[in-house]
């Protein structure tokens, strides 16, 4: 009988208990903060330099690698030209593409603002799907 | 025969199990289904306070989109949940004031079929917790029904002046469309005229809030300003991005010493200094709050509004692909706004961008426009 009780318990608390939708927006939001944490764990401002522009890269890689597809929409395609976009200014802050680069003393804080940047963005128009296919391209794209 | 009793009683535990169970979720089912679910009454005798109402302060929260963001700690934290502690606080600190929370959240579901309320009622009367209920938001469109109805049930009745301020925190309210505004539900629409409606049922003993604060981004914008201006004397908002839940309201804990004088317009210029001094501490991104005196602004208002309603008219042809593509700029950016009332009637407190392609923006006019 106690055993019952207790399967019966632990059904009870898997379907009471709703689970979070982890949104897509959130997960890129955590990628990115991981990546300003991994910059701000080092000291080397080269390496800095190198941990930003490899996640820039990568980030448009997956975004590339998606449109590739053929399987996004109209909708979709809007909110990711408008990521590619962030991308490419992020990029050039960092001193890509002959633009002035971010001073090495400023590199963490440029990190918080690829983050807070990413914080603020209106992607509502990519759906969850074309978000969580990113962050796997990402993972992926090594 | 013992085996008969034992298998028997048995059974009996496995249908007085069930029916528990039974009993448990046909309860709770129902009571997600309940329209009218009794007020908790925290305070039986709300009436009878001593204390003389001087404040009378509403804050709207919505929290039914994505909200989350990192503090520089690494933290991650829900925006909404953050201001909702913020208000009790404001509440519980505030002697002689009244206070309506309503905290707007996401749908949830019981057993993945039942949804339960989606809204969250407080109100705080002379620092005390008086009433707390759960609601069902509006359905379609957010006309907020329940909170007005839910303000004129409660609302401390009295001949004194009070001071009546009105606080909104979410993402940026549309101008005009709408859907979409509530991750929860795609069909559901929510505009600043929706907004401005509200603010009308709210005052309707009352000529205008003596403050508005939209904790919103992109919320300083004429059309915007204009409708809130018919129901505010003072209004504190962004023409910008707006950092999640980086607006600092701490100087609302004392009122009886902040607001001592009852000089709204230099407490709203403090509470902008401060929420400018917060973020630009916190955020590397563009930072705008600007305070918006109604009466002063007015030569612009109607100088542009027309301009910018041509504009929205417009914008609202679109498709929202399209719509997409149109980017917010600085109102002085657009020569049909750079007319000599543009600095009238507003304090701006601005700081770029550390980062980006607007980094080296030095003044901003304090108002949004659409590059179109």
């Amino acid at each position: 009988m106690k055993s019952i009780i207790a399967f019966v318990s632990i059904l009870l608390m898997f379907v009471l208990v709703i689970p979070a939708n982890a949104g897509g927006k959130e997960e890129l939001q955590k990628h990115f903060k991981n990546i300003a944490n991994k910059v701000k764990a080092t000291e080397n401002a080269t390496e800095k330099r190198e941990i930003l522009n490899e996640s820039f890269q990568k980030m448009s890689k997956a975004l590339n690698t998606l449109e590739s597809t053929g399987m996004i929409s109209d909708k979709d395609q809007v909110g990711i030209d408008g990521l590619k976009a962030t991308m490419q200014e992020n990029q050039d802050d960092a001193g890509k593409n002959g633009f002035e680069r971010v001073s090495d003393n400023q590199l963490n804080n440029f990190s918080d603002y690829v983050v807070q940047n990413m914080e603020q963005a209106e992607m509502i128009t990519i759906s969850l799907v074309s978000l969580l296919l990113i962050i796997i391209l990402v993972v992926l794209l090594v | 025969m013992q085996i008969l009793h034992n298998r028997f009683v048995k059974n009996r535990n496995y249908v007085l199990l069930f029916v528990s169970i039974g009993f448990a979720m046909l309860t709770l089912i129902l009571s997600s289904c309940s329209a009218n679910i009794p007020v908790q009454q925290v305070s039986q005798n709300p009436v009878d306070s001593l204390l003389e109402i001087k404040y009378s302060i509403i804050f709207i929260i919505h929290g039914n989109g994505d909200y989350l963001y990192f503090d520089n700690s690494g933290n991650q934290i829900e925006a909404d949940e953050v201001t909702l502690t913020e208000a009790i606080r404001i509440a519980l600190q505030n002697p002689y004031a009244e206070v309506f929370i309503f905290h707007q959240k996401p749908t949830q579901h019981f057993l993945f079929f039942f949804s339960l309320k989606d809204g969250e009622f407080y109100y705080y009367r002379n620092g005390k917790l008086i009433a707390n209920e759960l609601y069902w938001r509006d359905q379609e469109k957010s006309n907020l029904d329940f909170e007005v109805a839910a303000y004129h049930r409660y609302r401390k009745v009295t001949p004194n002046k009070l001071i009546n301020i009105f606080l909104y925190f979410g993402h940026e309210i549309p101008e005009f469309g709408g859907a979409g505004y509530d991750e929860s539900y795609s069909e559901r629409t929510f505009t600043i005229d929706d907004l401005a409606n509200e603010l009308k049922g709210f005052t309707s003993d009352f000529s205008k809030f003596d403050l508005t604060i939209l904790g919103s981004c992109f919320g300083g914008t004429p059309y915007t300003i204009n409708k809130l201006g018919s129901y505010s004397n003072t209004i504190i908002a962004s023409p910008e991005n707006l950092h999640l839940s980086y607006f600092d309201l701490h100087s609302f804990e004392q009122l009886d010493i902040n607001l001592k004088d009852s000089d709204v317009h230099s407490f709203a210029n403090k509470i902008a200094r401060e929420s400018f001094e917060k973020l630009t501490k916190n955020v590397q991104t563009e930072v705008s709050v600007v305070v918006y005196d109604v009466e002063k602004i007015q030569p612009f208002i109607n100088c542009v509004y027309d301009n910018y309603n041509s504009t929205l008219i417009s914008l609202k042809g679109m498709t929202q692909e399209n719509l997409a593509t149109i980017e917010h700029c600085d109102c002085a950016d657009i020569p049909a706004y750079q007319i000599s009332t543009i600095n009238n009637g507003v304090n701006i407190f601005y700081r770029p961008a550390r980062f980006g392609r607007s980094k080296n923006k030095l003044n901003h006019s304090g108002w949004k426009c659409w590059k179109y």
